[in-house]
C-alpha cells in the first residue's frame, strides 16, 4: 500500500466515522417540546400558505394526510438551487449557488469516476463515461471557482458578514478554491484526465492498475482529502444536518393525543432527575420532571402559606 | 424582496465583553420615518432615558433601556460567582436531563450557523433600530456559539478559536447577555430564512431559560409577577376566584343591557363539553371578549364552562417565554382541571401563546384533553348557519393582525380570514402576512412590560414595524378620525402592544384606528342582537 492510498483510506474512514458519530449524536438527542414553523410542505393543500390540520374544528378526529411529495419537492428545491438563499438572500446567493452546485458537480462527477472505476475492475468497457465525466467535472470546478471567488470577496469586502465570520471560514472557501483551481488544471493539461481519474479508484482498490498521474492531481486530490478530513469538525456538516433541522424540528409535528405512541417515548425523559439550581425549580437531588412539574416549588409552598 | 442592509452600528462580538457605560444606542434619527401624520420625529413624544438612579443600582450597560433589573455585584468576588453560576447553568442548557425540553433544536443551532447573515434582514427590530448590530438576531447567538463551544465543547484550544472564534467570559458578558436575550421577542420570523434551518429566535428563548432555571434572573413580570402569582393567586393579573367571578357577573349583566339577550357564564360544571380557558387579561381590559364568547356559545347550544380553580380561569402561561419548569407547571396544571371537570375539549381563548403553550407546546408532556383554538372554532361558528349575521353591521375598514404563535408557530392562517372575509366587507390583507407576518412587537411577554423606559423602547423600536403595517393597510381610506378603522388582533398580548402603540401615537384620535378581537366582529354582525356591538365612544 502507497502513501496515498493509506490518505485516502484514512480520510474515508475519518470522514465517514465522525459524520456517523455526529449524526447518531443527534438523532439520540431526546424528543422535545413541539417547536415546529410554518409552513410545513407536508400539509396536504395547506402547505402554499402554511396552514396546518389544527385550523380544523375538532381537528383531533380528523384523518391526517401527509404530503411527502410535496415534502420532497421543497427539499429538492432547496438543496439543488439553495432557493431559501435565492428569496431571502439574493445578493449571497450568486456566489452561494455556484459554489454549492459546483460541488455537487464535482462529487457527481467523481461519483462517476468511482463507477468507471468498479467497471473497468470487472473488466468492463466505461469509456461512454469519459466524455461526461469531463464535461461535468469542467462545468463544476468552473462553477465552484466562479461561487469561492464571489463568497470571498463578500466575506472580505462586506462588513455584514466579515464581523461575523471566523478565521476557519476563509479557510474552508480558499481550501475549496484549491480543489476547483487544482481540478482545472488537472483537468487542461491533462488529456486523459476521465481515464486518469477512473483509473485512480481502481487503483485504490488494485494497486496495479493505478496509472501514472500528473503532479497537479496529486495536488488536486491532496486538498481534496484535506478537506474531507476536517469537514466533519466544523459547521459545514450542515450539508447533512440540515435533515435534522427541517424533520425534527420545524416540520416534526407529530401529536400526542391520547393513544398516540409518542408519550411512550416521553416517559423516560420525564423521570429523569432535574438538576437546575434556581430556588423556584425545587429540584433537590431526587425530584424527576414529573415531581417538580405537579408539586408547587418551595418558594410556592412558603407564598401560598 | 427585504431591504438591503447597512449596518450603521459597529459592533464586534467580542465589544460585548470589553465593560463600557453603554454598549449600544439608538437616536430618534435611527429609527425609519413612520408615514404621515406621524412622520416628524420633532412631533413624536420623544424617547425617555433611563434616570441615574437606575443605572447606578442596576447593570444598565447594554444599551437605552432595561427590563431585567439586575442589582450590580457587591464587589468582584460576588461578579465571579455569578459568572461561575452561569457557566453551571450553561452545562446545564445541554445536558439531556435539564434542557430535554429543546437541547436538539439548540444543538443543531449551535453547531451548524453558517453565518451568512441571511436571516437578519427578517428581523423587525434590527431594521426599525437603523440596523443596530446589536440587535441582529445573530449577535446574542453567536456570543451563546462561541461560549458553547468554548465552555461546554470543552477548551480553548486553537482549532476551537480557528473554527468558532473566541469570547472573553466576564460579568459585563453575562449582565449584558442576559438582557439582550430580552430584545427579541421571540416571534421566529428570522428563523424561517435561515437556509439551514438554525432558530435564532428559539436561542434568545434558551439563554432566558439559563438565567431563570439556573440564577433565578428574569423578567419579573413574567416570573414573579407572573407565572409565581398565577400558580399562587391562581392569575398572572393578581385576580383571584372571587373577583374574576365578579367581574364576569358584571360583564354578563353589560351583555344583557347592550345585546338584550340574557347572558350566564357557567362556573366549574362537571361534565360540560367544553372548558373555555381565556388569558385573565381580557377580564380586566377588554371585557367585551368574554362576554361574547359565553354568548356565542350560549346561543350556539353548547354546553361550556369556565373553571374558578387556580389558573383554571387565566390559560396566560408566560414559562413558555422564559422557564420551561414554569411552562410545565402551568400547563400541567390547565390540562388536571381539564381531566378532573371530564370536559370533552378545552376551547382556547381570543390569545397566541396561551395557544401555542397549551395547544402545543405542553402537547409533549401529557396525552391532555384535547384543545381547540378559538379560530378554528369560530370558522366552525360562523359557517355553521347556526347564527343569523348581517356582513352590512360591519361596515368598517378592517384589517388582520395575525398574531405570531398561532400562525407562524402552529399554522393557524386561514379560518380568521375566511370568517373575516363572511363578515366584513371591507376587509383588507397587511403586507406581509399570514406566515411572514410581522411580530406585534410586544411579543415574549414584553406587551405587559412596561418598568423603566422599556414602554418607550418597544413602542419606538420593537413596534415600529407593525405600526407602520397598520397605517399602510388603511391608506385607501379617509386618513382622518371620522372613519374608524377596526385592527382585528385575535391575541390578548398583541391587543396589549397594538392598545399601548394607539396611545402612545394618540392614532384613535388623529387617525380613528381601533383594535379590538375577532369574536366582537362576529357578535357586531348578529342579526339578533340589539343595535351595534361594537361602540366606538367606549373603545
Ligand atoms: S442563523 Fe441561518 S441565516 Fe442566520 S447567519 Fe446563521 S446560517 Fe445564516
Ligand atoms: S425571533 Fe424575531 S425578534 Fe428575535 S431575532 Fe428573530 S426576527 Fe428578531
Amino acid at each position: 500500500m502507497t502513501f496515498l492510498h493509506f490518505f485516502v483510506y484514512i480520510t474515508i474512514i475519518v470522514f465517514l466515522a465522525a459524520v456517523i458519530a455526529r449524526g447518531v449524536r443527534i438523532a439520540r438527542m431526546p424528543i422535545h417540546l413541539r417547536w415546529d414553523l410554518y409552513p410545513i410542505p407536508h400539509e396536504k393543500g395547506r402547505a402554499h400558505y402554511g396552514g396546518s390540520i389544527l385550523e380544523e374544528v375538532d381537528w383531533w378526529t380528523k384523518p391526517r394526510h401527509k404530503d411527502h411529495i410535496g415534502e420532497l419537492k421543497v427539499m429538492i428545491l432547496e438543496i439543488l438551487l439553495l432557493k431559501g438563499v435565492w428569496e431571502h438572500n439574493r445578493k449571497l446567493w450568486f456566489g452561494s449557488f455556484p459554489l454549492h452546485f459546483g460541488l455537487y458537480l464535482l462529487i457527481g462527477g467523481e461519483a462517476l469516476a468511482v463507477l468507471g472505476g468498479v467497471l473497468h475492475l470487472l473488466g468492463q468497457q466505461f469509456l461512454f463515461l469519459q466524455p461526461v465525466i469531463t464535461v461535468v467535472i469542467w462545468t463544476g470546478c468552473v462553477l465552484g471557482v466562479i461561487g469561492t471567488v464571489i463568497m470571498l470577496l463578500m466575506r472580505i469586502f462586506d462588513s455584514n458578514l466579515s464581523k461575523f465570520s471566523t478565521p476557519s471560514h476563509y479557510f474552508n472557501l480558499l481550501m475549496l478554491g484549491a480543489i476547483y483551481v487544482t481540478g482545472i488544471l488537472w483537468l487542461s493539461g491533462d488529456q486523459g484526465f476521465a481515464a486518469n481519474l477512473v483509473g485512480f479508484y481502481a487503483g485504490l482498490v488494485s494497486p496495479s492498475v493505478m496509472p501514472a498521474l500528473p503532479a497537479v492531481a496529486f495536488w488536486h486530490i491532496g486538498c481534496a482529502l484535506l478537506f474531507m478530513f476536517y469537514l466533519p469538525f466544523t459547521h459545514m456538516t450542515h450539508f447533512f444536518t440540515k435533515y435534522f433541522t427541517y424533520h425534527s424540528v420545524r416540520w416534526e409535528d407529530e401529536t400526542n393525543r391520547p393513544g398516540d405512541p409518542l408519550q411512550k417515548k416521553l416517559d423516560p425523559q420525564l423521570a429523569q432527575v432535574v438538576t437546575w439550581s434556581a430556588p423556584h425549580v425545587g429540584a433537590d437531588g431526587r425530584k424527576n420532571w414529573v415531581d417538580i412539574v405537579t408539586s408547587p416549588a418551595p418558594e410556592i409552598e412558603k407564598e401560598t402559606k | 424582496m427585504a431591504v438591503a442592509v447597512k449596518s450603521k452600528k459597529k459592533l464586534s462580538i467580542r465589544d460585548f465583553s470589553k465593560p463600557s457605560e453603554q454598549l449600544a444606542h439608538v437616536d430618534p434619527e435611527d429609527l425609519y420615518p413612520l408615514p404621515p401624520p406621524y412622520d416628524k420625529v420633532e412631533e413624536q413624544p420623544g424617547f425617555k432615558r433611563l434616570s441615574e438612579e437606575a443605572k447606578r443600582k442596576y447593570e444598565a450597560t447594554l444599551d437605552d433601556t432595561m427590563v431585567v433589573n439586575i442589582p450590580k455585584p457587591k464587589d468582584k468576588e460576588e461578579e465571579d460567582k455569578l459568572v461561575r453560576q452561569f457557566v453551571s447553568g450553561l452545562e446545564k442548557l445541554f445536558s439531556p436531563e435539564n434542557n430535554w425540553t429543546f437541547l436538539q433544536p439548540l444543538t443543531l443551532s449551535m453547531e451548524h450557523c453558517a453565518r451568512c447573515q441571511t436571516c437578519i434582514k427578517d428581523c423587525p427590530i434590527y431594521e426599525a433600530s437603523g440596523y443596530n448590530d446589536i440587535y441582529r438576531p445573530t449577535y446574542r447567538s453567536e456570543i451563546l456559539r462561541r461560549l458553547y463551544f468554548k465552555y461546554v465543547k470543552g477548551g480553548g484550544g486553537w482549532w476551537k478559536k480557528f473554527n468558532n472564534g473566541d469570547i472573553e467570559l466576564n460579568w459585563t458578558l453575562v449582565s449584558r447577555l442576559l438582557e439582550l436575550s430580552y430584545r427579541c421577542t421571540l416571534c421566529r420570523r428570522c428563523a424561517q430564512s435561515c437556509p439551514i434551518g438554525v432558530d435564532n429566535g428559539q436561542i434568545s428563548h434558551d439563554l432566558r431559560k439559563l438565567f431563570s432555571c439556573e440564577m433565578e434572573l428574569a423578567a419579573k413580570d413574567l416570573h414573579e409577577k407572573g407565572t409565581i402569582q398565577q400558580l399562587t393567586v391562581g392569575s398572572s393579573t393578581g385576580m383571584n376566584a372571587l373577583v374574576v367571578k365578579d367581574n364576569c357577573e358584571f360583564i354578563d349583566e353589560d351583555m344583557e343591557e347592550r345585546t338584550g339577550i340574557k347572558v350566564e357564564t357557567v362556573w366549574d360544571k362537571e361534565g360540560a363539553d367544553v372548558l373555555l380557558i381565556h388569558n385573565a387579561g381580557e377580564f380586566l381590559a377588554w371585557p367585551d371578549n368574554p362576554g361574547a364568547f359565553a354568548l356565542i356559545l350560549q346561543e350556539m347550544g353548547i354546553s361550556w364552562t369556565l373553571s374558578s380553580e387556580i389558573a383554571g380561569y387565566d390559560g396566560v402561561n408566560y414559562g413558555l417565554f422564559y422557564d420551561d419548569v414554569q411552562l410545565a407547571r402551568i400547563a400541567m396544571r390547565h390540562y388536571e382541571i381539564a381531566e378532573k371537570l371530564k370536559v370533552k375539549k378545552i376551547l382556547m381563548g381570543e390569545c397566541g401563546h396561551l395557544t401555542k403553550a397549551m395547544g402545543v407546546v405542553g402537547d409533549r408532556l401529557t396525552q391532555a384533553t384535547p384543545r381547540e383554538n378559538a379560530m378554528a372554532f369560530l370558522d366552525g361558528v360562523v359557517f355553521s348557519g347556526k347564527l343569523k349575521l348581517d356582513p352590512s353591521r360591519n361596515d368598517f375598514p378592517v384589517t388582520l393582525h395575525d398574531p405570531c404563535n398561532m400562525v407562524r408557530s402552529m399554522g393557524i392562517v386561514e379560518p380568521q380570514r375566511r370568517v373575516l372575509r363572511h363578515i366584513a366587507p371591507k376587509f383588507r390583507e397587511m403586507h406581509p402576512h399570514g406566515v411572514r407576518n410581522y411580530c406585534c412587537g410586544g411579543g415574549s411577554g414584553w406587551a405587559i412590560m412596561s418598568q423603566n423606559n422599556f414602554l418607550d423602547w418597544r413602542i419606538q423600536v420593537s413596534g415600529r414595524k407593525k405600526f407602520e403595517q397598520i397605517l399602510n393597510a388603511f391608506a385607501d381610506e379617509d386618513p382622518g378620525a371620522e372613519t374608524p378603522k377596526y385592527v382585528c388582533a385575535p391575541c390578548s398580548n398583541c391587543k396589549g402592544q397594538i392598545r399601548d402603540l394607539f396611545d402612545y401615537y394618540g392614532a384613535k384620535e388623529k387617525s380613528g384606528l381601533y383594535y379590538g378581537g375577532l369574536i366582537e366582529l362576529v357578535v357586531n354582525a348578529m342579526v339578533d342582537i340589539k343595535g351595534r356591538f361594537i361602540d366606538w365612544e367606549i373603545m
